[in-house]
C-alpha cells in the first residue's frame, strides 16, 4: 500500500534515513521501533511530505507521490499524528475535530453556511469525540485539558480524516496507562483494510498491537519480522530491547 | 455525556448584538452636532474590522494594512477628479475591487513568507504605494493630495457633502452594517473556522490537508477589499484625500485600535475604535503629549498583561464567573 | 554610514535576539538627546559625550529589557510589535515633556568641521570621520561576534536556547548584555547622525522604515551584511535622488520588496535564521 524505495535523508552531515526500503501492507498493524534519535519521526515526516527526501521515493499504491505536497497526500489518504501534540490550542475540542472533518468533506473553504449548521460535520465530529471518550470536554478549549486528554484529541483529528494509511507517532506517550485502552479501542474499531503504522516505545503495547515490527537504528532498517521473530532476535535484544523484554 | 453545543449555537444572533446598532442610531438623534466625528468613528470601525479578519482570525501580522485603505481612498478620489465619476455607491464598489485586486496580487506573493519577513514586506508594499502616489502627482496630486472633491447624491436622493453630516453618518452606518454582515458570515463559516485553525497551528493545518495558502490569500483579499471600502468612505466623507491615508501611522493606528478593543472577536473593532477615538478626540487636542504618554503606557501594559483587549478582559471575567457557578 | 551605525544595533537586537524591536529608533533618539544635551549643559567634548550616550542608553535599556522585553521573548510578533510601539510613544512623550518638541542641533568640535583635502578630492571632514568610525565599528563587531567566545555564546543561545542553557550559559544575562550593546550602538548612531538626520521627538517613527529595511536587506544578525546593505542603500538613495529626484525612494522600496521575496533572509543572510 505505502512503500519507500531507497529513501535517504541527511541533515547536513547527519544521516537520519539510509536507503530505507519499507512496505506497509493494506490492513497492516505494523510497529516501528528503535532507540531515541533513530530517525522514526523523520521517517514519518518523509512519508507525509513534511520533509523532502534527499534521495529515493515514496509510493502510494504503486504511484510515486514523492513530489506531492503534504495536503495532496492527505487527500489521498495518508494521515498522521504528532509525537508532540500539534493542536489548535485556543479552540475547543469540538472545533478541533470539526476542522479536520470539514477538510475531509471538502467544505473547509465554504464561506456562507455557518460551521455550526453543518449537521454532517457536527455529527461525525460528535461520533469521534464519543469514541475517544472526550464528550465531557467537547466544549472546553485544548489549553484547559490535561495532556493525556489532549493526546486523545490528537488521535481524533487523524481519525477524522478517514485515512487509508494511518501513521501514529508515539500515540500513547503522555496518556496515563489507565486511559491507554481508549486509544487501542479506537484503533480496533477502524476498518480492517486501513494500514496502521505505530511508533511506540512501550513494548507491551507494541506486542499487543503489532502483527509486524520493523526496527530502525541510526536511520537504517536493522531488522524486520513478526513480533515473535523480533523478540527472538538476539541482536535486536542487545541493541535495543534489552531489559524491556527480559524484565 | 454532555453533548457539545457551543459551536452549534455560536453563529446565532444574540440579543446584545443589536446594541451597537441601536446605540449608533441613538447617537444620530442624541448628538446631531457630532455626526461628522461619528462618521469618522464608523469608518475606523470598518477599517479595524477588515484588519480583524486577517490579524485576529487568520493570524497574519501586517504593518501595511493602510495600503488598502489608501488604495480605496485614492480610487474614489481619482475617479471623481479625473473622470467626474462621483456617484458614491459605485465608487465604493470600484474601491473594493481595486483594493481587493491589490490585496490578491500582493497576497499571492507576500504570503509565501511569514514572521519578520512578512512584516517587512507588508510595510514595503505600503511604502511603495505611498511613494507611487507621491510621484504620480498628475494623477494623485502628489504630496498635497486631492482637496475639494465632491460627490453626487446617494441613490440620487440624499445630499452628500462635507456639509451634509446627517446623510453622511447614516450612509457610513449602512455601509458598515453591510460589511459587518459579510465579515460575520465569513467568520462563523467553515472558512472562518479554518482561518482560526491556520492562526492556531499551521503545522496541523497542513496535516489535515487544508490548502493553507489559498485560504490565507482569500482572507487577505476580502480584508483588503473591505479596507478599500473604508478608505473610499473616508474620501467621500471628507471630500479630500492625501498621502496620510497611506502612512505607517495609519497602519499602526488601526492595529492599536483593534488590539485595544480585542482582536479575533468581531466586536473588538467597535469597542476599540470608539474608545480610542473618543479619548483621542478629548485628550489629543488639549494634552497631546499626555495622550501619547498614556497611549504608550497602555500599549505596553496590553502587550504584557492583557493580550485580548477590553473585550478579552470581559471574556475572562465571564468565564471565571461561569466556572465558579458550575 | 549613519544608517549603518544605527541599523547595526538593530541587527544586533532584532537579528541576534529574534525580537521585533520597533523601539530601536527610540533608543537612537534617546542617545542623540543624551549626547547633545550633555555637550550643551555640561560642556562635555564630543567623544566623551558619545561615550556618555552609549553608556547612559545601555543602562536604560538594561532596565527596560529586564522589565519589559524579557517576558516577551517567547511571545508572538504581535505582542512584541505592540510593546515596542508603546515604548516609542512613551519615549517621545517623555522627551517632549522634559526637553521640548523643538529640533536639537549638535555643536561639532572644530576639528570635525570644514573640508579635508584628500589629495584628489575635497570632502567634508565629518563625513570622512563617519566613514572611518563606521568601518572601525564594523570590524570590531564582526570580530567580537564571529571570533570571540562571548560572540559564540550569543549565537549559540540564539540558535538553541535550551541547549545553551544546559551547557551552563546564562542566557538571560547574555541577552541583557546583547540588548544593551545594541541599544548603545543605536545611541551612538543617534548622536553621530544628529547632524545629518536631525534630532527631534518624531525621529523614531520617521526613520523606522529605513532602519528596518537596512536590517532586512542586510540579513538579520549579520554585521557585515548590514554594513554593505547600509552602503548599498545609502548610495542608491543618493544616486537615484540625483537622477530621479522624485522616484528614488520608490525604487528602494521596490528593490527591497523583490529582494525579500527572493531571499527572505536578506541579501547576505544565511538560511535558517528567521
Ligand atoms: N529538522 C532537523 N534538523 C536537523 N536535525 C534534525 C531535524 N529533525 C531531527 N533531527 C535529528 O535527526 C535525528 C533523528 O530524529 P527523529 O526525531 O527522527 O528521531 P526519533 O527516532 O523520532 O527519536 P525519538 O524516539 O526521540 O522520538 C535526531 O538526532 C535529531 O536531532
Ligand atoms: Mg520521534
Amino acid at each position: 500500500m505505502l512503500e519507500t524505495k531507497g529513501l535517504c535523508k541527511n541533515f547536513g552531515a547527519l544521516e537520519v534515513a539510509r536507503e530505507v526500503n519499507f512496505r506497509l501492507e493494506r490492513g497492516a498493524r505494523h510497529a516501528l521501533i528503535g532507540p531515541n534519535g533513530a530517525g522514526k519521526t523523520t521517517f514519518i515526516n518523509l512519508l507525509t511530505g513534511v520533509l523532502p527526501p534527499s534521495r529515493g521515493s515514496v509510493l502510494l499504491e504503486g504511484e510515486d507521490v514523492t513530489l506531492l505536497a503534504q495536503a495532496r497526500r492527505v487527500k489521498r489518504g495518508i494521515a498522521r499524528t504528532f509525537q508532540i501534540n500539534q493542536l489548535f490550542r485556543g479552540l475547543t475540542v469540538q472545533e478541533n475535530v470539526c476542522i479536520a472533518v470539514s477538510e475531509r468533506l471538502g467544505v473547509g473553504g465554504s464561506m456562507l453556511r455557518a460551521a455550526g449548521r453543518r449537521a454532517d460535520v457536527l455529527d461525525e465530529a460528535a461520533r469521534l469525540i464519543d469514541m475517544l471518550k472526550l464528550g465531557q470536554d467537547a466544549d472546553r478549549r485544548i489549553i484547559e485539558l490535561p495532556y493525556g486528554r489532549q493526546r486523545l484529541v490528537e488521535i481524533a483529528l487523524a481519525l477524522g480524516l478517514q485515512p487509508r494509511v494511518l501513521l501514529l507517532d508515539e500515540p500513547a506517550a503522555g496518556i496515563p496507562s489507565a486511559e491507554s485502552h481508549i486509544l487501542l479501542d479506537a484503533i480496533a474499531t477502524l476498518p480492517k483494510d486501513i494500514a496502521v503504522l505505530i511508533i511506540e516505545h512501550d513494548m507491551d503495547l507494541v506486542f499487543r498491537f503489532a502483527e509486524r515490527i520493523t526496527v530502525l537504528v541510526s536511520g537504517a532498517i536493522f531488522a524486520e519480522g513478526t513480533p515473535a521473530e523480533i523478540a527472538a532476535n538476539r541482536e535486536v535484544r542487545s541493541v535495543y530491547l534489552g531489559s524491556a523484554l527480559d524484565g | 455525556m454532555i453533548a457539545a453545543t457551543e459551536l452549534a449555537r455560536r453563529h446565532r444572533l444574540r440579543w446584545w448584538e443589536a446594541l451597537p446598532w441601536i446605540a449608533s442610531l441613538a447617537c444620530f438623534f442624541a448628538f446631531p452636532n457630532y455626526l461628522a466625528f461619528g462618521t469618522q468613528v464608523l469608518i475606523t470601525i470598518l477599517f479595524a474590522l477588515s484588519l480583524d479578519l486577517v490579524l485576529g482570525y487568520a493570524g497574519i501580522v501586517t504593518l501595511g494594512h493602510a495600503a488598502f485603505f489608501g488604495a480605496g481612498a485614492y480610487t474614489v478620489g481619482m475617479m471623481a477628479m479625473h473622470w467626474g465619476w462621483n456617484e458614491p455607491i459605485s465608487g465604493l464598489i470600484a474601491a473594493a475591487l481595486v483594493a481587493g485586486a491589490i490585496g490578491l496580487a500582493s497576497g499571492l506573493v507576500l504570503l509565501r513568507t511569514h514572521g519578520l519577513a512578512l512584516l517587512m514586506l507588508t510595510l514595503c508594499t505600503m511604502a511603495l504605494l505611498e511613494q507611487a502616489a507621491n510621484m504620480g502627482a498628475a494623477w494623485t496630486g502628489g504630496f498635497d493630495g486631492m482637496p475639494g472633491l465632491s460627490f453626487s447624491k446617494i441613490l440620487g436622493l440624499f445630499g452628500f457633502d462635507v456639509l451634509y453630516y446627517r446623510s453622511q453618518y447614516l450612509y457610513a452606518l449602512a455601509v458598515l452594517f453591510a460589511c459587518f454582515a459579510i465579515v460575520r458570515t465569513l467568520v462563523y463559516s467553515s472558512f472562518g473556522q479554518s482561518l482560526t485553525g491556520i492562526r492556531e497551528n499551521l503545522l496541523r493545518m497542513h496535516a489535515v490537508g487544508a490548502p493553507v495558502r489559498v485560504r490565507q490569500v482569500l482572507a487577505y483579499t476580502v480584508s483588503a477589499a473591505l479596507a478599500g471600502v473604508a478608505g473610499a468612505l473616508f474620501t467621500q466623507a471628507n471630500g479630500y484625500v492625501n498621502l496620510a491615508v497611506l502612512s505607517l501611522e495609519r497602519s499602526a493606528g488601526v492595529m492599536i485600535v483593534l488590539i485595544l478593543g480585542g482582536y479575533g472577536r468581531l466586536y473588538g473593532a467597535f469597542v476599540g475604535a470608539i474608545a480610542y477615538m473618543l479619548l483621542e478626540h478629548v485628550l489629543a487636542k488639549a494634552y497631546p503629549t499626555a495622550w501619547q504618554l498614556g497611549l504608550g503606557i497602555t500599549l505596553i501594559v496590553v502587550a504584557l498583561f492583557a493580550r485580548n483587549g477590553v473585550i478579552g478582559i470581559f471574556d475572562s471575567l465571564r468565564r471565571r464567573i461561569e466556572r465558579s457557578a458550575r | 554610514m549613519v544608517l549603518f551605525i544605527v541599523s547595526v544595533g538593530l541587527s544586533v537586537t532584532m537579528g541576534l535576539m529574534g525580537f521585533v524591536n520597533l523601539a530601536h529608533g527610540g533608543f537612537a533618539m534617546l542617545g542623540g538627546y543624551a549626547i547633545v544635551l550633555s555637550m550643551k549643559h555640561w560642556g562635555l567634548p564630543f567623544p566623551a559625550a558619545l561615550a556618555f550616550g552609549f553608556f547612559a542608553v545601555a543602562a536604560v535599556s538594561v532596565v527596560l529589557e529586564r522589565l519589559l522585553y524579557a517576558p516577551l521573548y517567547r511571545a508572538t510578533e504581535l505582542d512584541q510589535v505592540l510593546l515596542t510601539i508603546g515604548l516609542v510613544f512613551t519615549m517621545i512623550a517623555t522627551l517632549t515633556l522634559s526637553v521640548g518638541p523643538e529640533t536639537q542641533t549638535v555643536e561639532l568640535p572644530e576639528w570635525l568641521r570644514g573640508q579635508t583635502d584628500l589629495g584628489f578630492i575635497e570632502y567634508r571632514t565629518y563625513s570622512l570621520a563617519l566613514i572611518v568610525a563606521g568601518t572601525a565599528l564594523m570590524i570590531a563587531l564582526w570580530f567580537g561576534f564571529e571570533r570571540t567566545r562571548i560572540g559564540a555564546r550569543i549565537r549559540a543561545a540564539v540558535d538553541n536556547r535550551r541547549m545553551a542553557q544546559s551547557m551552563g550559559v546564562d542566557v538571560g544575562r547574555l541577552f541583557t548584555l546583547t540588548f544593551a550593546l545594541g541599544s548603545g550602538l543605536a545611541a551612538i548612531g543617534g548622536g553621530l547622525g544628529a547632524e545629518i538626520l536631525g534630532l527631534d521627538p518624531q525621529y523614531p517613527f520617521r526613520y523606522l522604515a529605513y532602519f528596518l529595511i537596512v536590517v532586512a536587506v542586510g540579513g538579520l544578525g549579520r554585521i557585515s551584511g548590514v554594513f554593505f546593505a547600509a552602503i548599498l542603500i545609502g548610495v542608491l538613495d543618493f544616486v537615484l535622488k540625483i537622477y530621479f529626484p522624485k522616484g528614488g525612494t520608490l525604487f528602494i522600496y521596490a528593490l527591497t520588496l523583490i529582494l525579500l521575496l527572493a531571499r527572505p533572509h536578506g541579501l547576505f543572510g544565511k538560511k535558517g535564521t528567521s
